[in-house]
């Protein structure tokens, strides 16, 4: 199958959260008690809970006193991923045939390394269930030929679901020369297409790995097999080359290293000479 | 006080016997299981009942480790932070374990021979290292920048104690022929600490240690 992906037009979106919804009935997830902190944002945060979400930006503009951005956040499903190279079990964080990073509950260990892992902060670790959650582009839906929930949902259009060159062919015909996520992190799964930065959606410009997981993936890993395998090469060799170090008794009495049993000293022995006499 | 040769002196008691043996396997288990989550290997996850299951035993070996190599002080940290001259020699001599390349021979030692003080000290200190970074990575979810430091000290320390392992894990079974009884038995023939301990056997002899 071809690389499937999601484009999102901010511009585009009215804030009805109804995808929020839809993601929750599709996935099962129930509802959460939040706070009001004087906003519509809500939920504040994505959670195992939620795995996507609408956020509601106040920015500065020219034409009126604030522009009211309302930004999806979700995965991003890079191609490069940064929680699949942390992931400590196999089989737990998989691409699917449409180039989605899928989660399995059941391999999952639940070490919530990915979660420091990803560069976009996306997947929360569930303390209830010991496990990962995050969106998996909707992998039960889309190779049955059906759309993610919650671009099926979109009343506006700001949710496009399809194939991935297709979108980004589209999206230049609309007049958005750069595609986020086009080309970052191998090319991501969940484009957007933004008018202005990046930074102005709260996205950075060029989002990273952390190099800290780049060097472990790259460097530290070869080097665990390296160490531990190199050395017992090395002591392989030193048996072969110079071979062990042999202690031997200078005296010719039988020497006791393998047995349990304790020799008696001379005095004793000289004292059981004396009695047998 | 003269030791007969043929006698056999008790180099470790049953509880640094046992303090070794807990802390061998923990470590032997625990390196096993961080492989098999470094490089996803199947048939280890497996054997320790699948990844889930092996996280869980993971983690609490890490604490049974933590807590042989906390008491582990009591048992060989005076000893290893000891350090003389002859120790200095013993690293020029390379031990007296290079054979027919390096022919210089080791200096009479204590107890404990320089490579296995620094060992100790090596396992004690990149012990302490994976044991914190452990528990982070164990106990902070949601801290990422934590989480991410600790898991690269976490695998730093590994790597260090997988160099040194090997070398300790040869030298006392294949390397040194005989020297694998201090672990099963404790004691060691006189004649053959007077060749491994000398200074050790001396002091005894003198009446100065035990």
């Amino acid at each position: 199958m071809t690389t499937k992906a999601l484009l999102i037009t901010p511009e585009l979106c009215i804030g009805c959260r109804g995808c929020q919804i839809a993601c929750k009935s599709w996935n099962q997830l129930s509802a959460e008690k939040t706070k009001n902190h004087g906003g519509y944002e809500n939920p504040p945060d994505l959670t195992p809970n939620n795995f996507n979400k609408i956020r509601f930006m106040e920015v500065p503009s020219e034409k009126n006193p604030t522009r009211w951005l309302f930004v999806s956040q979700r995965c991003m499903h890079c191609k490069d991923a940064g929680c699949m190279k942390i992931c400590s079990s196999p089989g737990a964080l998989t691409r699917s045939e449409t180039g989605a990073v899928v989660t399995n509950h059941e391999k999952c260990v639940g070490c919530h390394l990915c979660v420091a892992g990803c560069p976009f902060n996306v997947p929360r670790y569930n303390r209830k269930t010991n496990k990962l959650a995050k969106c998996t582009q909707c992998a039960d839906r889309v190779p049955n030929g059906l759309t993610p929930l919650c671009a099926k949902t979109c009343p506006t259009g700001a949710i496009a679901f399809g194939d991935r060159d297709e979108l980004l062919a589209k999206a230049q015909q609309k007049g958005y020369a750069k595609v986020y996520g086009e080309m970052d992190l191998g090319g991501l799964g969940t484009l957007f297409a933004f008018k202005d930065a990046p930074k102005i959606y709260g996205y950075a410009d060029k989002p990273a790995i952390n190099e800290f997981v780049i060097f472990w993936h790259k460097f530290l890993k070869p080097a665990s097999w390296l160490g531990i395998g190199g050395m017992t090469a090395l002591m392989g060799l030193h048996y072969l080359a110079v071979g062990p170090k042999k202690e031997t008794q200078d005296k010719e009495e039988p020497t006791c290293l393998c047995g349990e049993k304790i020799t008696e000293s001379t005095e004793e022995r000289e004292a059981n000479h004396e009695t047998k006499q | 006080m003269k030791l007969n040769n043929n006698d056999l002196i008790r180099k470790e008691t049953a509880s640094s016997m046992t303090n070794h043996w807990v802390l061998a396997i923990s470590c032997l288990l625990l390196t096993l299981s961080g492989f098999a989550f470094l490089f996803h290997i199947q048939s280890i996850g497996d054997l320790f009942g699948g990844f889930p299951m092996m996280r869980n035993i993971h983690n609490w070996l890490g604490v049974v480790f933590a807590v042989s190599l906390f008491l582990s002080m009591w048992n060989w940290l005076k000893e290893c932070i000891t350090f003389g001259y002859n120790d200095i020699e013993w690293c020029i001599a390379a031990g007296g374990y290079l054979g027919k390349f390096w022919k210089k021979k080791a200096p009479p030692m204590h107890k404990l021979n320089t490579g296995q003080k620094l060992f100790y000290l090596c396992l004690l200190i990149f012990g302490l290292g994976i044991i914190v970074s452990g528990f982070f990575i164990w106990l902070s979810p949601g801290f990422r920048t934590i989480m991410i430091l600790a898991h690269f000290l976490h695998n730093v320390c590994f790597i260090l104690i997988g160099i040194f392992l090997p070398i300790h894990i040869y030298l006392s079974t294949l390397g040194n022929p005989g020297t694998i009884r201090i672990m099963i038995y404790g004691t060691v023939p006189v004649w053959w600490a007077r060749k491994k301990s000398q200074q050790w056997v001396e002091e005894i002899e003198e009446g100065h240690s035990h």
